[in-house]
């Protein structure tokens, strides 16, 4: 027998009978083990104790919307396509526990929230494929990439151990090849194996990996072994054919955002979400709540989420994508074209699993060719930055990342309750926390009260000793917040996104048209630029309400309109007799107004639609995308860019927004359900 | 300032050529209204044309059991009743001064005498007067989407 040592080749053999010598040595330390095996008439990715779990002799039938266990007449263990389950089952469980309110003390501000970080035990995965090295590396880059990482996803993900198997047969939904992920392994494992007949040939790739091996006392594999080996995945590359042609097919999916293809497809979608679950890479997540019927404790819990449930993307007023299609396109168009623009690479590895698990078969590698062939020239706002060929991602990187600022919550104390209208209240709260105070204008947060979803609030002021939110009660959560008094606690998370960008006023006009309660984010925008007033020529402030008893700041309008430092015009969409001040839609009292076009910047927040007519107006009259300013809202869970709910194309509307220049947005801004 | 001055001044008839401008300013005449003061009623004879120089006017119409509902108000430069010229000549809706308003007011059947008699009036002003129309038929449609109000109740 031929000792191993550290400065011999790097390439063992481990025959067939010492496999579970490798399984309890991945073991030690406590190390929980997980690897394929057959459950529930499929390859299942599971704790295992030996490796006589593993699925011996077990294949599997591909195809689009099948996936079936055949039994071979062999003892090969990893002769199957990725199964149902993915690596992300065990770093990025379907269901944590993300915050816990404990303590039932007399008050709401008894109760703080901690965070409840899991510390499990720490993982090996064995059987591991090229794509799904891919995969995991390309959630490293969302979830532990920064800036903000999830501590969970970190506490999980730190010092897995990978042993990788190199594919002996091709599933029929496998495409790696055309996603550059696969088959062969490119790195991001510790150990690598291919499968022959009468064992594995084994490759180190990492440090740890090489510690196993030594423990092994392997023998170098032959020549023939390795011939063997490098044959056996030669084949699979073979059996998947010719890769896709994937270029330019990202920009075309982003371009074709009309095509009608996408209502085709959204005809044969069941939106059952099999393909979001079984993808190794959707991240996307949701948040809910749980409490003792006593109120003393409440949990909040993260599960996966996915893009085609209907309330994805709904928000306290509406929903973004009511249609399937809009669905169907916002996964197929992430997946494949603005995931490059978010991180750098594609987000489909070619795993083949959304296909085969598919209850209707609709298959990803004939979708994005026929969609993206109905595209027109790519004329999109935020060219989609992708290399001539299709790489893997850089393999997983060491997960360190710290918990950011941005997840920590902070306690602010309710000094004063103002009710605007019927159903809108404002809060005026104090913090003595320093990043909460030095928020900018048209930044959130989120404002956690135990029990309840945490709702995105805009500051609509910025004071000295904290700040104030204006809410509408429109569900649970906000009804609870409007009701706080004085004297109560709430939570704050933020101050979050990209607000307005303030200093692009100076030296200009500037008109602020806006309606409802989109005056709120507005009113720090007002504040700032009186604070600037020298530097400002005029300041038009258009405000729309639905009825004179539903406007905002009532007093403090009319005080700022008789003041004269900027021209104030309200008007409401209808009103009884006693009303003597402007009725009609909020565009036609800036379409005639005097303005010097071509120095006026506009800030803009609504309804979308209000937007939208808007600015049809302010392009009217002469003022370019590139001078006009909208706050949209959007489904918000996280606030920080983790759970997905408020894409819009290429960006994350929490953290890249809620503002943006409508040069920006370019034709997004008007298309239906993106 | 006479009301040629004051036509050239309004957004509606400020790009009128001169000379139609001037045949226009001698078939109207200022008229001062003060608050509450009602220029035309809802269903009776439209006989006048104006366009609002200065102030505010409301236009209402009557709902049962709500009374006066204010659903739009115009604003200088602006026209009231263009129904003057169009068949069967009816107001469409009450207009009130809400405010001290000053309007150029232009009797309805004279100026169908003239709008017939003179083409060059017609071929100017009739496509000032749809394009005041539309913009108030657009934003109607854009009040009937009632996009401020909160029908959801939602989770949050």
């Amino acid at each position: 027998m031929v000792r191993v040592s550290a400065i011999e080749p790097e390439t063992w053999f481990l025959p067939r009978r010492r496999l579970d010598e490798l399984v309890q040595a991945l073991r030690q330390g406590g190390r929980d083990v997980i690897g394929p095996t057959v459950r529930d008439g499929a390859i299942m990715l599971e704790p295992i104790e030996t490796a006589s779990a593993l699925p011996s002799g077990w294949g599997v039938d591909n195809s689009p919307g099948v996936a079936r266990l055949v039994r071979r007449d062999d003892e090969r263990v990893f002769d199957q396509p990725p199964g149902p389950t993915s690596w992300k089952r065990w770093t990025f469980p379907p269901r944590v526990t993300q915050m816990a309110w404990n303590g039932a003390g007399e008050s709401d501000g008894d109760r703080q929230p901690q965070s409840a970080t899991a510390a499990p035990a720490p993982m090996a995965f064995l059987g591991a494929r090229a794509c799904e090295i891919a995969a995991l590396a390309i959630q490293d880059r969302i979830l532990a990439g920064g800036p903000v990482v999830d501590p969970d996803y970190v506490a999980r993900r730190r010092d897995n151990l990978i042993v990788a198997v190199e594919c002996a047969v091709a599933g029929g939904t496998c495409f790696c090849t055309s996603m550059g992920t696969g088959p062969e392994l490119g790195g991001g494992h510790d150990l690598g194996l291919s499968e022959l007949d009468d064992g594995f040939v084994v490759r180190v790739g990492s440090d740890a990996g090489r510690r196993i091996v030594d423990g092994l006392g392997l023998m170098a594999a032959t020549d023939d072994q390795q011939q063997t080996a490098e044959d056996s995945v030669a084949g699979v590359r073979a059996a998947m054919g010719e890769p896709l042609p994937m270029e330019g097919v990202p920009e075309r999916l982003v371009a074709a955002a009309e095509s009608p293809r996408w209502a085709e497809i959204a005809e044969r979608c069941l939106h059952c979400t099999n393909c979001t679950l079984v993808c190794p890479t959707c991240f996307c997540t949701s948040v809910s709540q749980r409490s003792d019927l006593d109120g003393g404790s409440a949990t909040t819990e993260r599960s996966w989420e996915s893009c085609f449930t209907l309330d994805f993307a709904r928000v306290a007023g509406g929903n973004f994508r009511t249609r399937p299609e809009d669905r169907y396109r916002q996964w197929l168009t992430h997946k494949f074209g603005t995931w490059w623009t978010q991180f750098g690479s594609s987000g489909c590895v070619g795993c083949g699993r959304c296909i085969a698990w598919c209850p209707v078969g609709i298959d990803v590698r004939v979708e994005t060719q026929a969609v993206a062939a109905t595209a027109p020239a790519p004329s999109i706002a935020r060219p989609i930055v992708v290399p001539a060929s299709f790489p893997a991602p850089a393999p997983p990187v060491t997960v360190v990342g710290k918990p950011a600022r941005e997840l920590a919550w902070a306690q602010a104390l309710v000094v004063d309750s103002r009710r605007e209208t019927p159903d809108v209240v404002t809060l005026t709260l104090n913090t003595d926390d320093a990043l909460l105070l030095a928020g900018r204008p048209g930044q959130f947060v989120m404002a956690a009260l135990p029990a309840v979803a945490a709702p995105p609030i805009s500051v609509s002021r910025f004071h000295p000793d904290g700040l104030q939110l204006t809410i509408r009660a429109a569900g649970a959560a906000t009804a609870q917040i409007c009701a706080l008094e004085r004297g109560a606690t709430i939570s704050l998370r933020g101050p979050l996104g990209r607000g307005w960008p303030v200093e692009l006023a100076e030296g200009r006009d500037v008109m602020i048209i806006t309606g409802g309660i989109g005056l709120a984010p507005l009113r720090p925008l007002i504040d700032e630029l009186l604070a600037r007033r020298d530097r400002i020529a005029r300041i038009h402030l258009a405000y729309g309400a639905r009825t004179p008893a539903d406007r905002l700041y009532k007093d403090e309008l009319d005080r700022l309109a008789a003041s004269g430092v900027i021209d104030v015009a309200q008007t409401v969409d209808r009103a009884g007799p006693e009303w003597l001040g402007r009725v009609g839609v909020v565009t036609q009292v800036i379409d005639r107004v005097l303005c010097s076009c071509d120095r006026t910047i506009a800030f803009v927040c609504g309804p979308e639609r209000m937007m939208q007519a808007t600015v049809d107006v302010l392009h009217e009259r002469g003022i370019p995308n590139e001078r006009i300013y909208v706050t949209l809202e959007r489904h918000m869970d996280c606030g920080v860019g983790l759970c997905g709910h408020c894409q819009l194309g290429p960006y994350f509307v929490c953290k890249d927004g809620p503002v943006f220049s409508l040069a920006e947005l370019g034709p997004m801004f008007e298309i239906e359900g993106i | 300032m006479g009301l040629d001055a004051n036509l050239a001044a309004a957004w509606l008839t400020h790009e009128l050529e001169p000379h139609t401008r001037i045949a226009l300013a001698e078939l109207g005449r200022l008229v001062s209204l003060r608050p509450t003061e009602v220029l035309m009623r809802e269903g009776d004879p439209s006989d006048a044309l104006a366009i609002v120089l200065e102030g505010r006017i409301g236009l209402r119409l009557r709902v049962p059991e709500r009374g006066q509902v204010t659903i739009l108000t115009v604003e200088p430069g602006d026209v009231v009743g263009w129904s003057a010229i169009v068949p069967p000549y009816r107001a469409t809706s009450t207009a009130v001064a809400l405010t001290d308003s000053e309007l150029a007011v232009f009797e309805g059947e004279k100026l169908r005498e003239a709008l017939a008699a003179d083409d060059k009036l017609a071929a100017q002003l009739y496509p000032v007067l749809l394009q005041a129309v539309a913009r108030r038929l657009e934003g109607t449609r854009l009040q009937l989407l009632d996009l401020f109000s909160q029908r959801w109740v939602e989770p949050w």
